[in-house]
């Protein structure tokens, strides 16, 4: 009833007639000035949301960020000039060559098509946007289209107040807004969204048993398979969350209904996306899920039993022999299917969540990247803030008032954290859990602390009438009669908590504007006089390259540079951060680590007629090619056992000064970043060929190059590239 | 800089000039034996071990390395060990020590009868017992593996494995040996199970058989796991382990603490820089974290049930302050480690 009231006070608050005149706005009764507030903080709230995540563009320009929002600008304007059905067959030529790569099939579609879907309305509303910027600020608006779900959220598992907390915390959290400010056109800019409302239909649904609520469950279940590859964790904590009710005895025909329609459905519509295919039946990852399908069914079979059979003994041995059958024909099941190659087993993603140091030892190119390193505390400091100090709080709150809503937020919160702990990235996905329960936290307390505040005087039974639920609140009323200084310090509680929030509030505004704003494509760095320093190298490379090489050539770079290449540059590049094929990432891994003659001969044979490095070493911008070279010696030999890793290190150290190791000194990325460097002076003071990315004198000054030219090095010398010579004239 | 190296120098020119007298005076002890005699004598040893580790001391080395003229007809590979050290957590010998017995058994697996199990031998050597011996091959730390190949004159001279290459466990010592001493493993190293399959058979059946049993208690809905408190406790647990961040210490092998470098007596408990951290200082945040969601909740659910007002107003009190300094704590160690310093914004107008 509450949501519909909101709902329609949303419609009316939207057009904002002629503000009504005072007095007749004291007129209004308590419900309707309460509905007021509420409608007025959350539209207040939804604004928030969309204006702090323009930061970015304030500070830099409405561009798109990072790597891959890259590609999905990319596919978003094919999608727009040529239509969905040449997008779902889009087989691209320009990137994994010779591989080529078949985009259609390998990509979840959902983003592009929402930003297509919203380009459209707004051209058919006459207004005239360039899709970039729809793609900008795609993410802006399902973050504010999140603290809605949020508040609905919030409100079903505890009650309106710890709604609006909820939306609010969410709405400036830094770990959401790390990867939603505008420009940051990702996946999981839509995906928290759609995740979110997922579990706030099922939540729903198992609260109510509505069929509806359970379908609507499905099609949110659906838009977030068709968003993200992180469905997988939908897909596991459902069930897990099923199973923990059915294990603590909360087995109910609303959970029935619920589970049954939203799997069967979900599992169908899932189905229709390509790249998802089958694995809802076939992959390892997906069984727990069906798993729990067939124990339902498994209960629902033994209550129809138990309430035919009346004789109590008969039905004990029944139960007893059914389940030792059905766990042991499941057992089999997944046994024989696991054998016999039917269903596939964990992926590596999935595992190295489960048994976390796996990625590390066995597979280099998820370990390689930074987000997939596990969490240290300072990171989640940095993202919750004081949400992490009020979680334990909410999650004693929600065991004393255990419900099936809490419980599933309980898991939820509990489940995330755990992989947030294993993967930085991860951080992203707990967010909103722990946004829900320090709300509950927060908003139980103040609500007792006001509660406390204004029955002074008045009767204690009117607290109780106030609605709130919970034992302490008439506890603390009966206690306070006697109580002189209550009153006080029920106060100074409030502001205590009042100036927490308000630190909030100042951590993520400042952690929004200085952190996580900056698009990565352009660096911005404090000059010597404190103003700012904007290196748009990057920019300037990929527009050289398409201005001035062949429309045909092919670049090779390594693969965190592909999607950049292949969107602004417009050229056809060998890997990019679409690992799909470790071998041909371990190619150019190989190549770059070798000399400069057998690097040749594999350049040779990938048709490579420029290379392309970034280098660090004159601005001391520090996430350049040679700290990044160890992996690409790691993944290279991997698949290559011809490259080692210590031959490029010195007593398991990694060095570029004089003590390097000959093959790091010699090796082609080396050459290819410090080529002529040793002839500049980089600081004053300091000798020539200073590398104060990692302030060393470099230990190869004298670099010749005999089968690569240098073509074009950047104002900073960001970016480097270089031009591999046309094999030597053999008569 | 010049003056150790030059010394390390010197001291490396006499050690040879002595291991020469020594082996111009043993050679003529030693050239009677015949080199199968000692190679069977190896071998017996080995089969006394059952890693196949040959425990050498000084005795042992001067009969099998010194005193036997080159070439010899096996290389030996030797694990320098000292019981003095292996308490040292961060020196990791007994964990190196059971990889190199891993590669050892595995190798000895690997080669059941040919020629090649004759051509290597592995070895440990223990300091206090065989002080010489270190002296000889010139060792002065541990953890330390060295290859004496076959035509190696002087134990100075053998080859180091690098602290890079034995760190990463047997495999890599493997791979040390293939490129050192040309001799193949042969196979993967074969780690033991971590459950034998009796033992997984025997859980299996266990289960089975319990399967039933359980199911029926659960469904009548008393067990421990229908205790409230119990999953709180796991929940609170996981919060706890998540936060503190023991997963980058699991996955990063973090130390608890580390010695200051400039003054040995201290610890370091807390690393600045915001990608790394240290064991302790986790689970240390992640108790004042703890601690401040439990006051809260008490505060709300537990105090209030006191009888006596003072005691409530006491606790209350003390409550607000064990939250205030855990707050202030940890935003003050945050700002020290990430180097951020967190200001609001403020229009321009009001400075």
């Amino acid at each position: 009833m509450g949501a519909k009231a909101a709902e329609n006070g949303a419609k009316s608050s939207s057009s904002a007639p002629s503000p009504p005149p005072l007095k007749a706005f004291f007129r209004l009764k308590t419900k309707q000035q309460e509905l007021l507030i509420r409608v007025a903080s959350l539209a207040l709230i939804y604004v928030l949301a969309f204006a702090v995540r323009l930061f970015s563009v304030l500070r830099y320009e409405s561009m798109i960020h990072e790597f891959d929002p890259y590609f999905n600008y990319r596919t978003t304007l094919f999608l727009t000039r040529n239509g969905f059905y040449e997008f779902w067959n889009w087989f691209d030529s320009e990137s994994w060559y010779p591989l080529g790569r078949i985009i259609g099939g390998t990509l979840y579609p959902g983003l592009m098509v929402t930003a297509a879907l919203i380009y459209r309305l707004l051209r058919f509303l006459t207004f005239a946007v360039h899709i970039r910027e729809v793609c900008v600020l795609t993410a802006p608006f399902f973050a504010s289209n999140t603290t809605i779900v949020a508040y609905f959220f919030g409100k079903e598992i505890w009650d309106s107040g710890a709604g609006l907390v909820a939306a609010a915390l969410i709405a400036i959290c830094p770990g959401y807004i790390s990867r939603s400010v505008a420009g940051s056109y990702d996946n999981e800019g839509v995906a928290i969204f759609a995740l979110l409302f997922t579990f706030y239909l099922f939540v729903k649904a198992v609260n109510t048993g509505s069929l509806a609520w359970a379908l609507a469950s499905a099609f949110g279940y659906f838009y977030m398979v068709s968003a993200w590859g992180g469905y997988v964790f939908i897909i596991n904590l459902i069930p897990l969350y099923v199973l923990v009710l059915l294990v603590t005895g909360r087995y109910s025909m609303r959970l029935y209904v619920a589970y049954n329609c939203m799997y069967i459905l979900g599992m169908l519509l899932a189905m229709q996306i390509r790249f998802v295919g089958f694995q809802h039946v076939q992959s390892g990852e997906h069984m727990a899920a069906m798993g729990v399908f067939f124990l339902l069914q498994v209960f629902y079979f033994l209550d129809w039993v138990k309430y035919m059979l009346n004789d109590k003994q008969l039905f004990q041995s029944f139960l007893r022999i059914t389940l030792t059958f059905a766990i042991s024909v499941g057992a089999l099941a997944l046994g024989i299917g696991t054998a016999s190659g039917y269903i596939s087993p964990w992926t590596g993603r999935f595992y190295s969540l489960l048994d976390p140091t796996y990625a590390k030892d066995h597979i280099p190119i998820i370990a390689s990247v930074s987000e997939h390193q596990p969490t240290a505390w300072s990171s989640f400091m940095f993202d919750f803030h004081i949400l992490l100090f009020l979680f334990p709080a909410g999650l004693y709150f929600c065991f004393k008032r255990l419900s099936d809503a809490t419980i599933f937020i309980v898991m939820y919160g509990l489940t995330s954290m755990y992989f947030a702990g294993v993967m930085v990235r991860l951080i992203l996905v707990a967010a909103p859990a722990v946004c829900l329960i320090s709300a509950i936290a927060i908003s139980a307390t103040v609500k007792n602390l006001t509660s406390l505040i204004r029955t002074k005087g008045k009767a204690p039974l009117a607290v109780s009438g106030k609605g709130s639920s919970s034992l302490k609140a008439s506890a603390k009323a009966s206690a306070d009669q006697s109580l002189p200084f209550q009153h006080n310090c029920a106060i100074a509680l409030l502001v205590g908590a009042f100036y927490l929030l308000s630190r909030y509030a100042i951590h993520c505004t400042w952690v929004t504007s200085e952190a996580y704003s900056s698009p990565s494509i352009v660096l911005a760095a404090r000059g010597a006089h404190g103003g700012r320093v904007i290196f748009d190298d990057y920019r300037e490379a990929y527009y050289w390259l398409r201005q001035n090489t062949p429309a045909d050539a092919k670049v090779m770079s390594w693969w965190d540079y592909g999607y950049q290449i292949t969107a602004m540059g417009n050229r056809t590049v060998i890997v990019d951060n679409n690992t799909w094929n470790n071998t041909h990432i371990a190619t150019v891994g190989r190549a770059m680590s070798s000399y400069e003659p057998e690097a040749y001969e594999i350049m040779q044979s990938l048709d490579v007629d420029y290379v392309l490095v970034v280098f660090g070493g004159l601005t001391g911008y520090s996430s350049d090619d040679i700290n990044k070279f160890l992996w690409m010696v790691r993944i290279g030999g991997g698949v290559f056992p011809v490259i080692k890793e210590p031959d490029y290190l010195v007593n398991g150290e990694y060095r570029v000064d004089k003590g390097a190791a000959p093959k790091m000194l010699n090796c082609l990325m080396y050459k290819l970043a410090y080529y002529r460097f040793g002839e500049m002076t980089t600081e004053y003071g300091k000798p020539t060929g200073y590398d104060r990315a990692r302030g060393v004198e470099i230990g190869n000054k004298d670099i010749k190059l005999e089968y690569l030219e240098e073509a074009f090095t950047t104002s900073n010398w960001i970016i480097r590239i270089y031009k591999v010579k046309p094999p030597k004239n053999r008569w | 800089m010049e003056t150790p190296r030059r010394r390390v120098a010197e001291e490396m020119a006499i050690s040879i000039q002595i291991a020469a007298v020594l082996l111009l005076l043993m050679t003529g002890g030693a050239a009677g034996r015949s080199a199968d005699d000692l190679v069977e004598e190896l071998k017996s040893l080995r089969s006394q071990s059952p890693s196949g580790v040959i425990h050498l001391d000084d005795r042992l080395v001067s009969r099998f390395l010194t005193s036997v003229g080159t070439p010899r007809p096996y290389s030996l590979l030797i694990f320098f060990d000292a019981n003095q050290l292996r308490s040292k957590a961060e020196l990791r010998l007994p964990h190196l020590h059971s990889e190199f017995s891993l590669l050892s058994a595995s190798f000895a697996a690997h080669h059941k009868d040919d020629a090649s199990t004759s051509r290597i031998f592995f070895c440990d050597v223990e300091f206090e017992e065989s002080q010489q011996s270190f002296d000889l091959f010139g060792v002065s730390s541990v953890p330390h593996v060295r290859l004496v190949p076959a035509s190696t004159r002087s134990l100075r001279n053998s080859i180091p494995m690098d602290q890079s290459e034995f760190s990463r466990g047997a495999e890599s010592m493997a791979e040390f040996l293939e490129s050192k001493a040309k001799i193949s493993l042969g196979g993967a190293i074969l780690r033991p199970p971590r459950v034998s399959l009796r033992q997984v058979l025997f859980l299996l059946a266990a289960i089975l058989i319990s399967a039933p049993f359980l199911i029926r208690r659960i469904l009548d809905g008393d067990t421990l796991i229908h205790d409230q408190r119990l999953w709180m406790s796991l929940a609170l647990f996981v919060y706890f382990f998540g936060v503190s961040g023991t997963m980058h210490n699991i996955i990063h092998n973090m130390p608890m603490v580390l010695p200051d470098r400039s003054n040995p007596d201290r610890l370091i408990f807390f690393y600045q820089g915001s990608g790394m951290q240290l064991g302790a200082e986790g689970f240390a945040i992640g108790f004042l974290y703890m601690v401040v969601g439990l006051v809260l909740a008490f505060v709300a659910h537990l105090f209030v049930r006191f009888r006596s007002i003072s005691a409530q107003r006491g606790f209350m009190l003390v409550g607000m302050l064990l939250a205030y300094w855990a707050v202030s704590k940890v935003i003050y160690l945050d700002n020290w480690k990430t180097g951020y310093s967190i200001h609001s914004f403020r229009p321009k107008s009001w400075w």
